[in-house]
């Protein structure tokens, strides 16, 4: 295909020694919700063309992560990049001008919107020079996407809340992907989702992965699905980034390892908690790995 | 069928069917006279269910429009007099003041995250005292809405012969004819301000938000839809919205009247309006067009029980029984338009 679009002046921006080809980066991201720390210091970086999977438990962080990069909520300490240059989402809109758009796990779908409305929230097409919405263009524009996708949508003018799980989902991720945005967040794109819609979806993803136009940040729950669609995968623990491994040198054992070993280790820390005044015997010292 | 499929559709039904009845149990029901007796009941509260109803999509209330009601003419009243300002200034003044008003609204509700029934209802009562504070309780003649009396010979044929002669002839001002005086001035004004806000509800992407945010508010800010500033927006249109009938209602009376239980009743009218028309309280849907049908609907039920002869005593009563019909109705018509979920 062409040349990727580069969205920042490069004149003006002197090219950062190491990690060139990085296209996101985020250093030492912190967030706390009151009394919750969500993220303690997370650091990640995202290639171009690369599909970055991001694993961990609920609650481990990934959701606000995703949040925090989208422009919906600010971290409360650390530095975002894009292309280079620092990046600090003021808002939704002005990641999406940057070029980074996000499929959230809730589903920002709108119940009483119909599909295109949906799919074309604050993208609407309009007229000039009296504002009114083109739906027409919208919706000629929105079928050719999902056609694109090669999700089945009887009707595009109906509202969502008539359309199935797996449905909404596809015209969540449809949305994204009609967005020219460079980097796409996919919060769990395949929760409730049908096997063979979770396929298509997979298979847009390797399209795209594919095209290289775009970089991908999907957070999903399945491993072996992790394996399937994705370059690197990210694990993030209690706030932090335990795991950094490319797909190919890892595997879902050692990933699933990881998940247990800290499971026990956090219930030993219990365990030890609630039996402190008695002598410990198995646990001398963190555990050493055999 | 397709009537129905309209979220219109039930109360346009029940209008319709309401006016044939009156109609055929009363003699003077359809005539032009009773038609414009009719449209003081009518063109007022549909223009303040409209506003209404760009609050009711959100999920929220306005009720503080029963202050609006009734402090917007008080302003304008000493924005003319103490202050001196000619009418129109005076008019627009006193309408700045209710969109600031709207305005505060919007960000105790939007903004603070206070429920806006607590909200509205504390500026309503403190917009209505304020009323009766600047107003000392009294009545007062609307500026510019007084009748002028000249003399004029009048030309009449009696038994075939011209007669001429003087007679007095009652004359109101431009400014009055124009802002709720004239016969026609409120169901034009009704039927210009449905008409656009309607386009605006549902070809514009205010419009679009608004329904967004009834429907899923933290969905439309994950999409970037500026939540807090489109309630605002609606806040303000809602209070000068109902600054401005508050006026034409002063001028048509051409008497100020710092009443609060009769803008209260009125309050609750325009709601009921809005929400007989098809708008759910719970917000994520609405219609601008039902509104004015939900007013109609209530005028045709007042005047057509006062031609039958119907106690006084008992409008209200059937007010409230049709107000229970209505959204009976509503309910249904909501579940047979969205009918298909699941079905297959």
């Amino acid at each position: 295909m062409a040349e990727p679009p580069n969205t920042q002046p490069q004149a003006t921006a002197p090219a950062t020694a190491d990690a060139s080809d990085d296209v996101l980066r985020v250093e030492h991201i912190a967030k706390r919700f009151g009394p919750v720390t969500a993220l303690r210091d997370v650091s990640l970086h995202l290639k171009k063309g690369e599909v970055l999977g991001l694993l961990g438990d609920n609650g481990a962080g990934k959701s606000t992560l995703i949040k925090i990069i989208s422009g919906f909520q600010k971290p409360d300490a650390g530095r975002m990049f894009l292309h280079g240059q620092p990046y600090e989402p003021k808002s939704v809109d002005d990641a999406r001008a940057k070029g980074i758009d996000t499929v959230y796990q809730d589903l920002a779908l709108i119940d009483e919107l119909s599909v295109y409305h949906n799919m074309f929230l604050r993208r609407e097409r309009v007229f000039r020079p009296v504002p009114l919405l083109n739906n027409r263009e919208m919706k000629r524009e929105a079928r050719r996407a999902l056609d694109g996708i090669g999700i089945n949508i009887p009707r595009i003018d109906v509202a969502v809340a008539r359309l199935s799980g797996g449905q909404r989902q596809a015209i969540a991720v449809a949305r994204t992907v009609n967005s020219e945005s460079d980097i796409i967040l996919l919060d769990e794109p395949l929760a409730a989702m049908g096997v063979k819609e979770g396929a298509q979806i997979l298979d847009l993803v390797a399209r795209l992965k594919e095209e290289g136009r775009v970089s991908i940040i999907m957070i999903l729950h399945n491993y072996v699905q992790v394996f399937e669609a994705c370059d690197r995968v990210n694990m993030i623990q209690e706030g932090r980034i335990t795991l950094d491994r490319p797909t190919s040198e890892t595997s879902v054992e050692e990933i699933t390892n990881i998940v247990v070993d800290e499971y026990r280790r956090a219930r030993e820390e219990e365990h030890a908690n609630s039996h402190a005044a008695e002598p410990e015997t198995a646990a001398d010292g963190p555990p050493s790995q055999p | 069928m397709r009537l129905i499929a309209l979220r219109e559709g039930s109360i346009i039904v029940v209008t319709v069917v309401t006016a044939i009845y009156f109609a055929a149990n009363t003699s003077s029901f359809f005539t032009g006279t009773n038609f414009k007796t009719l449209l003081p009941y009518f063109a007022p509260f549909a223009i303040l269910a409209a506003g209404e109803v760009f609050v009711m999509i959100l999920g929220e209330i306005d009720l503080s429009i029963g202050a609006m009601y009734l402090f917007a003419p008080i302003l304008f009243f000493k924005m003319n007099t103490s202050v001196g300002l000619p009418l129109v200034p005076a008019v627009i003044v006193a309408l700045l003041m209710c969109a600031a008003v709207g305005a505060v609204n919007g960000f105790f509700v939007a903004v603070v995250g206070i429920n806006s029934f607590v909200t509205t209802l504390a500026m309503l009562f403190t917009f209505e005292g304020l009323a009766l504070i600047v107003s000392h309780g009294t009545p007062v003649a609307t500026p510019g809405a007084s009748l002028h009396t000249t003399t004029q010979n009048v030309t009449h044929i009696v038994n075939g012969h011209t007669v001429t002669l003087p007679e007095q002839v009652n004359h109101i001002s431009t400014f009055a004819k124009i802002f709720g005086g004239g016969t026609y001035s409120e169901l034009i004004w009704a039927v210009g301000i449905i008409a656009l806000l309607q386009v605006v509800l549902t070809f514009t992407r205010w419009g679009l938000y608004t329904v967004a945010i009834g429907s899923n508010k933290l969905g439309a800010a994950e999409a970037g839809v500026r939540v807090k500033l489109v309630m605002i927006r609606n806040y303000v249109l809602c209070a000068t919205l109902a600054g401005l009938v508050g006026i034409f209602e002063a001028v048509r009376a051409a008497t100020v009247q710092p009443d609060p239980a009769g803008a209260n009743e009125i309050l609750f009218l325009a709601v009921a309006a809005g929400v007989i028309g098809g708008t759910l309280l719970t917000g994520g849907s609405g219609t601008v067009v039902g509104a004015l049908i939900g007013a109609l609907f209530l005028g045709v039920l007042k005047e057509g029980l006062i031609l039958q002869g119907v106690n006084a005593n008992y409008l209200l009563f059937y007010t409230g029984l049709a107000v229970i019909v209505a959204m009976t109705a509503n309910v249904f018509v909501g579940r047979a338009r969205r009918g298909q979920t699941g079905g297959g």
